[in-house]
């Protein structure tokens, strides 16, 4: 059997050393922490949205907003503009599936 | 798990957080989770876009210490944050001089240099608190903005140096990033000449390091009083114009547009509004009956800061607290106040900043399109036991 206490470091070094990289990454010492989701979830459009959105910036840009279709629909045509491929039933498909996810907010 | 030959393949292919969740034995995992119960360390920044960088620092951190350190100090890019080497890095003076200029990392590191503590403000901080149903911004909520040192020559001295020609206007900043996509518009911010030659600076030292690549280095701009758009990173060239850029970041960008206005005509984000954040209490925290501090900082763009005061009835009373501690041009000032709660209660406190003008802060800032400078009157509900 592997011995309890080495696999406690092995483990606990394997942890710290994830939560150094987490933290640190980049530039300097503050902790961080991430806010919204950093993948896109399951669901059709989820392969449109990561050949699309992640050319330019991390997933989390997308997953944190709460837009209408108005709102998503000038992103979209915002993105083709500068460049971003794609056919116009992928662009309603990822459209229905940003809405889907990222729709407006409840108003309370 | 049979034993340590697959842990170890495990540990070799997979990422931590599915170490964590699946590979680890369940000895090592219930360790794992002590550990994070005994020891969380409180986020001094979130992450709000991992890539480019948009990090926020938390209210917690920043109400630390009146320069904010460097590690903490807010990050907001346009595109991925170039790797430029010093040794090669140039910067160029061109456009409507009579002395075009190039220099060197080290001659620009040669001009006479001064250190000045300013605030900066990313313009979007606050956009995620008005809620908006169509922009596409990072929703920023207070900790976008910072103080730091900054140390650098005067942009003047350089424009002297280049000898301007009378119809010189304007001067545009344009960065080294770029979006990996090479139909997007490069960043570029113009400033009028104004400002230009009065404070506005070209540093290359935060709080008496190097500036850091996030942060812009080797070389950036920083315009005081202005919100962070204006103080552009990774600068390379600087070209003086007979008016204002008409790029992207200057034209669409960086413009309130307000409900049912023209976006043709409206006006350009640029002098700071007046602003207060509470540091202490944190939202939410529960504080020992008796005398309560309240502390945060304030500031403003030019107009500066008048005063601070707080409300602890919903905004029907106001009553004063005080400065203290460092001050600068442009730059925050830290305020605290006492209050006394003898039992036990929730409490909401409010504070609201007034600039040199008499311009004090809304309860609630007005909605613009892209949500820029929500400077609403900031609310902190906390317990008192």
């Amino acid at each position: 059997m592997w011995p309890r206490r080495l696999s406690l470091v092995v483990a606990v070094g394997a942890l710290g050393l994830a939560a150094a990289v987490a933290f640190t990454a980049g530039d300097g010492k503050a902790t961080r922490r991430g806010v919204y989701p950093s993948d896109f979830a399951e669901g059709d459009g989820r392969s449109i949205a990561e050949r699309a959105c992640l050319l330019c910036h991390s997933a989390s840009l997308v997953t944190q907003q709460a837009k209408d279709s108005t709102g998503w629909e000038k992103t979209l045509v915002q993105m083709e503009k500068w460049g971003v491929a794609m056919t116009a039933a992928e662009h309603d498909t990822l459209r229905g599936y940003l809405l889907a996810r990222f729709g407006p907010r409840v108003k309370k | 798990m049979s034993g340590r030959r697959e842990f170890l393949r495990a540990l070799g292919t997979a990422g931590a957080g599915v170490l964590a969740a699946q590979a680890l034995p369940s000895w090592a995992r219930a360790a794992a989770a002590q550990a994070a119960r005994s020891a969380p360390a409180p986020a001094e920044l979130l992450v709000r876009n991992a890539w480019p960088e948009h990090f926020e620092t938390t209210l917690d951190a920043l109400g630390r210490s009146w320069l904010t350190r460097n590690d903490r100090f807010f990050v907001r890019s346009h595109f991925p944050a170039p790797e430029i080497d010093p040794t090669t890095y140039t910067l160029e003076v061109s456009g409507l001089v009579r002395s075009p200029l190039t220099l060197t990392l080290a001659q620009v590191r040669d001009l006479p240099t001064i250190e000045s503590v300013h605030t900066l403000e990313c313009a979007g901080n606050g956009r995620g608190l008005f809620k908006l149903p169509s922009t596409s911004g990072t929703q920023w909520e207070r900790g976008a903005v910072g103080t730091a040192a900054w140390g650098g020559a005067r942009l003047s001295i350089l424009l002297r140096r280049a000898e301007l020609l009378p119809e010189a206007k304007a001067v545009w900043l344009e960065a080294a990033d770029q979006a990996p996509l090479s139909e997007v518009p490069k960043f570029l911010r113009s400033i009028p000449l104004e400002k230009a030659m009065d404070d506005t600076l070209l540093v290359h030292d935060m709080n008496g390091e190097p500036l850091s690549r996030l942060h812009g280095g080797p070389l950036r701009a920083i315009v005081p009083g202005w919100y962070g758009m204006a103080s552009t990173k990774w600068v390379t060239k600087i070209r003086v114009e007979a008016g204002p850029s008409d790029n992207h970041f200057m034209a669409k960008g960086y413009r309130y547009v307000y409900p049912g206005e023209d976006p043709a005509a409206a006006p350009p984000v640029e002098d700071v509004k007046v602003k207060s954040v509470i540091t202490r209490p944190l939202a939410g925290s529960t504080l020992a009956r008796g005398k309560v501090r309240i502390q945060g900082f304030a500031w403003a763009g030019p107009a500066g800061v008048r005063m601070v005061e707080i409300s602890t009835d919903g905004g029907k009373t106001w009553r004063p607290a005080g400065f203290m501690g460092d001050t600068a041009p442009l730059a925050w000032r830290a305020w605290a106040t006492e209050i006394e709660v003898k039992t036990p209660a929730t409490v909401k406190v409010m504070a609201r900043a007034t600039d040199g003008k008499g311009e004090a802060q809304p309860s609630q800032a007005r909605a613009n399109a892209a949500g820029y400078a929500n400077n609403s009157i900031h609310v902190v509900n906390f317990r008192v036991a």
